[in-house]
């Protein structure tokens, strides 16, 4: 089997956003109303003379117990048996249900509007949305299949983001997670994300 | 879990050819809508390979079209997985790339400023092509503009694709002017000061450093050039990282790079001069340096003396040849013990030991002119005179260099630092023990005097580890290493180099530069470029001059105003040649460049561009360009600072969309305007490029009659690839299919060439001496030119640095008063139009309280009253310059200090993302002062004052 | 990671949803009411028709909400299909909708036969003719043969769209205001509490049967009573729970109990206020109606408030 993951390591990324700028040329996200399917935050953290800058990337991800899939009425949003959670536009009805129950702001919607002005912004024949939905970051599934890596990660100038097979044992990214040096965000919730995350403030004294 | 209840139906994932995805499956909203016809309408893909045109980066970019009922349009830009430079990465300009080409503020067909309109007003009509050249052509002739009084006016992208017709250009139609862009901010006042030492020089950036095998990686004011970002460096940065090495940033502000540092040191802006110097005392004074490196491939060993008015001279033979003293065979000694081997030699007394005369230009300094085999004494014992040196008391580079910054201990550097100096002594000594080690040699210079001199103490310090053409150290560009070698070549076997142009390596192709435009000999009319006859004009007044006015804009507002003066005739600069340049925008002040393009001597304004920059609206004719991802370029390019040696260059990925020429075609014609030497441009071309004039003109003849669009550009690119496949020695059609299968063509890896390449251990530096040189050869040769001050000085010393009129840097800041620091945006090129990139334009409004705010730390703000978002006014304290702009608070930036980014505040509103982004504009708040070597930008030497503005913050600023 | 917490409310459900789980809940709950009283009370045509017709109204305004705000209207066709229970079970709204739907159908059934017999509806034009149409006439005889079946039916599904408005915010997992068994409990009570008042309004305004309804009344009063009074005491659980665990709660009690909305309007006047006046009218009688109206009005306006505010109370945690 496959399940796929990312590990994401806070000790290099660089705040550069090319994650952001890559997923939204490769997915074709409602950027104008800053809508993305991948953030990255730039937060200050620490007190006093203790001063840190967090860059923080987050997307979906990719649970195995994802709530907003149980709580999708139309099937819309589904999961691959690689472990990628995607939405099918043509299912989805936009209740955005899913967005209340996803934990983590990884859904977002694209209306009737955005679609009009998706095909301006990203050519009426190469736009490939065709109706609103809600939309998320799906792995980019479909550079995945081709034996690429998501937009984001192949692009990461920090390479930061790291993406693998959680099933595969010779996979670097398996040993990070099993070891717990890679952690999942909120994982109390029981979502059980795929997404983790290398802490940046250990190497501080 | 309380919400995962069992699936009844697992949906199988589909895959469909293309970009379909999952859909396929006819469901009820297709079948309802009837429009689930064209989703797999995708008719082919296809893959092209360019260069990425947002920064001197030059990452390989790898383009992703589609064609779609019969349109074919670019939908993804990723880094070139073959390449090592960017190792298949780009950052989010680079990503964010395509959407210049779609941007609908395009810049469509040539435009005529409109009758009776003033420069400034954007008032524009569409022309055609024969219209703006006819334009253009009548204006010339009627307003008899000669060719001295044109001035061509570039940016990086002229400069790295284009400076081989540019050049040949101007001499040519007898043009001495070019003004460029980076050279005043970065080229010439950052890189030339490291350059001085290492002998490198090339157009755009030529060191990469080995971040990748480094242990100890420490950045003096670097963000853009590593974190923030560029991507061949980043990627390096990221792995030496994730290595284990430290890493230490010195910034006043906690940068998208210091965020990454392991320490980050908050540093006094304008100090960090002192902070080197200090690092560079300790290091000499403990012996924290590879003394083997300094003998054998530095000019540390040279023996010098002080002349009468106290200047260090360099002691020479009769030929000019350095002389150094034998160590008395100390070295040697060393050697075989260390060895353990017992035949060892003689050890003569040091006083005793001769001094030798080496050759005036090689790598090491362990042969003497008669090829006798020793090692030069790094120290010589008081009383060392020759006979060659008319009884001057003598000591090495070494020693004078040691004496120079005596003074210079942590405890003086503590005070304007702010710096404690135990941490300065700290990291001196951590830097200077590591190996291997980095200091980066820095990329955007200008903001103060000495930054100059700062990069060459940075590159000393780099020297005194060894750490140049070594694994962890710095490592010069493939393609310098392979002009390098061929020059040395030359140089040994006596030949002089061919098609200098693109060939000389270095500072002697800096020279070849320097020297084409200096000198009026070089022109029928004798006038030399209007800066140099400017530095001329100021020299004989007894005013302040400038040295090195290379590409530099100074004297040009006296020039157009009829203020300067040759033989005795003004010399005046009456038309503008304005390429792939922002001038408006990226010279200080705005209202210098814009006083110059409105002035009434102003006859003509021509500009290439793809965007409406802030320069734009002061243009009379306006050409389109097409952009980076619709040409191919006319010839092959280096890969750029890729270590290793490659060969790339661009594949259009589309047609042009819009009716637009290249930079080559419309030189070309311009020539045919301008001088009708269009012979003399190709006879240029062949001398100074090899691009031979014949094969060209038959291929250009042929384009033409095919009807080719760009044919000059395209004939070029013909002969540019016969030409150099032959010499990789494969066919042009195999140059051609592999690069349109890989984008780069690789010739040789980094490690490899350092095996017979490394500089200085193999071959000699492209300075004067060959070697890396602490004192200066460069500016040794300046010193007969009468210029003075520190920051000519031939050794490292310190230069200072005045921020304020009113009070001295050591008596505390007023409650208003700041130091005035900016930097570049990790999203936008310079003050480019890629601000006005759409999905750049909506990351920077994601983070628009960081990116576009003005970064005040909490305890200055709160003496002021200031709170996140509150307006503000910026007021230059010298100069009174103001600007309005919005409070960001926040702890990252030093107490001392604010800081902006440099990338905000257009104000052409054609530009419209950009332009209702708002921002505050650096180029309205910095004045124009210059330093007297290269007329580099003091854009920092000032304090800001700032006051409360009484409306919050609402909208685009 | 956890240093960079940051706790926020949504933007993506607020009034017009909490208008969507309130006349969801109430519509459903007067419906099922007046089926009911109907069938095991006492035979009620009138109280049916409204109770039916009204019911019906809620929820179709109440669902236009969520309709309204689809982002792909044709795609709603996925739920309307009764299918849908096969292929998304564990999805409330695939629920909720089939109750939704189901309800009305045969809430619309069992009141047939009755409008058949209304003098009012007779009276309508073009309603009037369609009502007239043999096979309408002959669904309603049959309806009405099986009213039983058609009762249940209707109640069934009405009781299942009370408690899927519950169920449904306790799916989202990360807002423990939400994620909590309370939450369907509070919903369904103050679903009946709402319906209990509106009908006392419907019998008081429209219907004005006084005496022979009055036992009718004072059961609803009644009810209504106990009603109100479990709601405070699943609020005064909620309001124990919430302050002690996790953080996204702690701030979701720090959000309402800081309201005045929340506590003077809600719990304030929308329940202790009409706690009280009906408390009096059950235990010594109002000798006008009017007392027992306002008390009405009140608790419609609170059912709202409580679901408003419930809304845009739901604290995410985001650790970022
Ligand atoms: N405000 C501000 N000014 C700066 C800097 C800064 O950070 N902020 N940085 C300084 C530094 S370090 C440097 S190196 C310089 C660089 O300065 P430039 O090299 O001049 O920089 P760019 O903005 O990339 O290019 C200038 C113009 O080229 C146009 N252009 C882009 N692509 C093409 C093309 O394909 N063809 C043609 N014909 N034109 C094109 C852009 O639209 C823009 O108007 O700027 C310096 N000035
Ligand atoms: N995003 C982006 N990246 C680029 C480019 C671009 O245009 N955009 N252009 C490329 C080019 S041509 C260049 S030249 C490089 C420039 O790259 P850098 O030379 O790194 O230039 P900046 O980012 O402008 O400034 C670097 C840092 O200097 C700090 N600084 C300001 N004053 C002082 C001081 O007095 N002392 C110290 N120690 N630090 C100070 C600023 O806070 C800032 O963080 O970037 C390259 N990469
Ligand atoms: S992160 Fe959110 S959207 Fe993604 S799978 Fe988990 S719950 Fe669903
Ligand atoms: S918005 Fe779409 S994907 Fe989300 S729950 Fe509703 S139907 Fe499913
Ligand atoms: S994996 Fe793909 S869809 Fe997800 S954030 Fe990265 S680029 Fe975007
Ligand atoms: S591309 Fe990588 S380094 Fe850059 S912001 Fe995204 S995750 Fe961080
Ligand atoms: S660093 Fe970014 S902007 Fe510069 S060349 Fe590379 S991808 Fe382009
Ligand atoms: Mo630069």
């Amino acid at each position: 089997m496959t399940r796929y993951a990312m590990v994401i390591d806070l000790n290099t990324c660089v705040g550069c956003n090319a994650c952001m700028a890559a997923c939204a040329a490769e997915n074709q996200t409602p950027v104008w109303k800053n809508s993305w399917r991948t953030y990255v935050h730039d937060k200050e953290i620490g007190t006093g003379e203790d001063i840190h800058r967090r860059f923080f990337p987050r997307l979906c991800n990719h649970c195995s117990n994802p709530p907003c899939m149980s709580v999708c009425p139309t099937g819309a949003t589904y999961q691959l048996d690689n472990g990628i959670v995607q939405v099918d536009e043509d299912l989805c009805m936009g209740c955005q249900a899913c967005a209340m129950a996803c934990p983590y702001a990884a859904r977002f919607e694209v209306t009737y509007g955005d679609v009009r002005e998706g095909r301006e912004f990203f050519g009426e024949h190469t736009y490939r949305r065709r109706r609103p939905s809600v939309d998320k970051c799906n792995f980019c599934a479909q550079r995945v299949l081709e034996g690429r890596e998501p937009a984001c990660v192949e692009t990461c100038v920090g390479s930061a983001r790291q993406f693998g097979d959680l099933d595969n044992p010779d996979d670097p990214i398996r040993q990070m997670v099993a070891s717990g040096t890679a952690r999942p965000l909120m994982a109390y919730l029981g979502t059980e994300p795929n997404v983790y995350y290398i802490d940046d403030l250990k190497r501080r004294g | 879990m309380a919400w995962d209840f069992p699936r009844l139906s697992r949906r199988e994932f589909l895959k469909t050819s293309g970009y379909g995805g999952v859909a396929a499956t006819l469901s009820p909203s297709v079948l309802l809508t009837g429009c689930g016809a064209d989703k797999d309408a995708f008719e082919s893909e296809d893959i092209s390979y360019t260069i990425c045109n947002f920064c001197s980066s030059l990452c390989n970019v790898r383009v992703t079209s589609r064609t779609s009922n019969g349109v074919k349009r670019i939908v993804k830009l990723d880094g070139n997985p073959n390449s090592t430079l960017n190792r298949g990465k780009l950052c989010a300009r680079g990503q964010a790339g395509l959407l210049q080409t779609y941007d609908g503020d395009r810049i469509k067909t040539p435009l005529i400023r409109v009758e009776g309109s003033k420069r400034g007003e954007y008032a524009f009509r569409s022309a055609s092509w024969e219209e703006a050249w006819d334009y253009i052509a009548r204006k010339t002739k009627r307003a008899a503009i000669q060719p001295w009084e044109w001035t061509m006016v570039g940016g990086w992208t002229s400069c790295v694709f284009y400076m081989n017709w540019s050049v040949p250009f101007a001499l040519a139609n007898e043009v001495p002017n070019i003004v460029a862009s980076p050279m005043q901010h970065c080229v010439t006042t950052g890189h030339l000061g490291t350059d001085a030492v290492t002998g490198n020089f090339n157009i755009h950036d030529e060191i990469l450093p080995d971040f990748d095998n480094a242990k100890y990686i420490l950045l003096i004011g670097n963000n853009a050039s590593v974190g923030a970002v560029s991507t061949c460096r980043m990627v390096r940065f990221a792995q030496g990282k994730k290595n284990g090495a430290k890493v230490v940033v010195v910034d006043p502000r906690l940068s998208e790079t210091a965020a990454k540092a392991d320490e980050w040191i908050t540093i006094r802006p304008g100090t960090d001069l002192d902070l080197c110097l200090a690092m560079f005392h300790v290091m000499l004074e403990e012996g924290l340096y590879d003394a083997n490196y300094l003998r054998r491939h530095t000019n540390m060993p040279f023996l010098v003396y002080r002349d009468q008015r106290g200047e260090w001279q360099l002691a020479k033979d009769e030929q000019g040849r350095p002389l150094v003293k034998d160590d008395g065979g100390k070295q040697k000694l060393q050697e075989v013990l260390e060895r353990g081997d017992h035949d060892l030699p003689p050890v003569i007394n040091l006083t005793d030991a001769p001094i030798r005369v080496l050759p005036a230009y090689t790598n090491d300094n362990r042969q003497d002119i008669d090829g006798y085999s020793f090692c030069p004494a790094l120290e010589v014992p008081v009383g060392t005179q020759s006979p060659q040196s008319g009884g001057h008391q003598l000591v090495t580079v070494f020693q004078a260099q040691r004496e120079a910054v005596k003074d210079y201990t942590p405890e003086w550097a503590a005070k304007t630092t702010g710096i404690a100096a135990e941490t300065i002594r700290r990291i001196a000594r951590e830097f200077g023990t590591t190996r291997p080690a980095i200091i980066d040699p820095g990329w955007h210079g200008a903001r103060y005097a000495n930054v100059m001199m700062l990069r060459r103490v940075q590159a000393m310090m780099q020297a005194l580890n060894g750490g140049i053409d070594r694994e962890g150290g710095w490592i010069m560009s493939g393609e310098f290493h392979h002009k390098a070698t061929r020059q040395w070549q030359a140089k040994q076997s006596g030949e002089g180099m061919q098609h200098q142009l693109s060939n000389l390596a270095g500072m002697d192709f800096a020279n070849l530069v320097i020297g084409a435009l200096s000198r009026g000999e070089n022109f029928s009319h004798g006038h030399p470029g209007f800066t140099w006859a400017y530095s001329q004009q100021q020299k004989a007044a007894g005013k302040p001059w400038v040295a090195l006015p290379v590409m530099a804009d100074e004297g040009l507002k006296e020039s157009v105003e009829g203020k300067l003066q040759w033989r005795g005739e003004p010399y005046k600069t009456r038309a503008l040649f304005i390429n792939a340049a922002n001038p408006v925008r990226h010279y200080y002040p705005d209202t210098y460049w814009k006083e110059v393009l409105q002035h009434e001597n102003m006859e003509l304004v021509v500009l290439l561009d793809v965007l409406p920059s802030d320069t734009t609206p002061y243009a009379d004719v306006i050409l389109p360009n097409s952009t980076y991802l619709e040409r191919n370029e006319p010839t092959l390019y280096g890969n750029g600072v890729n270590q290793d040696l490659a060969v790339t260059t661009r594949y259009a990925a589309i047609d042009a969309l819009y009716d637009s020429w290249e930079s080559p075609d419309v030189l070309l014609k311009m020539t045919e305007i301008i001088s009708g030497n269009q012979a003399g441009f190709l006879k240029y071309m062949e001398a100074l490029t090899g691009l031979p004039a014949e094969p060209v003109k038959a291929a250009l003849a042929k384009k033409q009659q095919e009807g080719t669009k760009n044919p000059f550009s395209a004939a070029c690119r013909e002969v540019a690839f016969a030409q150099k496949s032959k010499e990789l020695g494969i066919t042009s059609d195999e140059l051609d299919k592999s690069l349109r299968e890989r984008g780069v063509y690789h010739e040789e890896t980094w490690r490899e060439i350092l095996k017979h390449a490394a500089i200085p251990e193999q071959i000699p530096a492209v300075t004067a001496s060959g070697r890396i040189e602490f004192y200066s050869s460069l500016f040794d040769s300046l010193r007969d030119t009468g210029v003075e001050g520190p920051a000519f000085s031939v050794l490292a010393t310190a230069v200072p640095v005045s921020c304020r009129d009113h009070a001295g840097a050591d008596v505390p800041l007023d409650d208003d008063e700041f130091y005035f620091t900016y930097g570049k945006t990790p999203t936008v090129s310079y003050g480019s139009t890629n601000s006005n990139n759409p999905i750049l334009n909506a990351i920077n409004t994601f983070k628009a309280e960081i990116y576009r705010g003005v970064w005040i730390h909490p305890e200055r703000a709160q003496r002021l009253g200031l709170e996140n978002g509150d307006r503000i006014r910026l007021t230059n304290s010298r100069s009174g310059q103001f600007q309005d702009g919005e409070v960001y608070v926040t702890r990252k930036v030093h107490r001392d200090a604010l800081f902006l980014h440099s990338s905000f505040g257009v104000e052409n509103s054609q530009l419209t993302r950009s332009y209702a982004y708002g921002g505050v504009a650096t180029n309205k708040l910095i004045p124009h002062w210059v330093e007297p070597v290269v007329a580099g930008f003091r854009s920092q030497e000032f304090t800001i004052r700032i006051r409360k503005l009484e409306e919050r913050a609402g909208g685009a600023a | 990671m956890d240093v960079t917490t940051s706790f926020v409310t949504q933007d993506i459900w607020t009034w017009w949803l909490a208008i969507y789980l309130y006349l969801g809940g109430m519509g459903a709950a007067t419906l099922t009411t007046t089926f009911l009283t109907d069938m095991y009370l006492k035979p009620h045509p009138e109280l049916v028709l409204w109770g039916a017709w009204s019911g019906i109204a809620m929820l179709g305004v109440g669902s236009s909400m969520l309709f309204g705000h689809l982002l792909d209207h044709m795609a709603v066709i996925h739920v309307l299909n009764p299918l849908v229970l096969f292929n998304q079970p564990h999805a409330w709204i695939a629920w909720g909708t089939q109750f939704i739907v189901w309800m009305m159908v045969w809430g619309f059934l069992y009141a047939l036969p009755y409008m058949l017999e209304s003098a009012f509806f007779g009276r309508i034009p073009l309603l009037r003719d369609i009502l007239a149409w043999e096979w309408v006439q002959k669904v309603g005889r049959t309806c009405g043969r099986h009213c039983r079946l058609c009762g249940w039916a209707a109640s069934i599904n009405g009781i299942g769209t009370v408690v899927y408005t519950g169920l449904l915010l306790q799916s989202f997992p990360a807002v423990a205001l939400w994620h909590n068994p309370g939450v369907p409990l509070l919903f369904t009570v103050s679903a009946f509490s709402t319906a209990m008042a509106f009908l006392l309004l419907v019998l008081n305004l429209a219907i004005k049967k006084r005496e022979e309804d009055r036992p009718l009344r004072v059961l609803y009063e009644r009810t209504d009573l106990m009603l109100i009074a479990a709601e405070l005491v699943i609020l005064f659980s909620f309001f124990f729970y919430l302050q002690r665990g996790s953080q996204s709660a702690a701030i979701s009690a720090q959000l309402l109990w800081n309201n005045w909305g929340w506590l003077i309007g809600f719990i304030g006047f929308g329940l202790l206020v009409p706690f009280f006046l009906e408390l009096k009218g059950v235990i010594k009688g109002w000798s006008s109606p009017a007392p027992i109206m306002v008390a009405s009005v009140l608790v419609l306006v609170g059912g709202y408030l409580l679901r408003y505010y419930f809304m845009y109370a739901g604290v995410y945690a985001q650790p970022w």
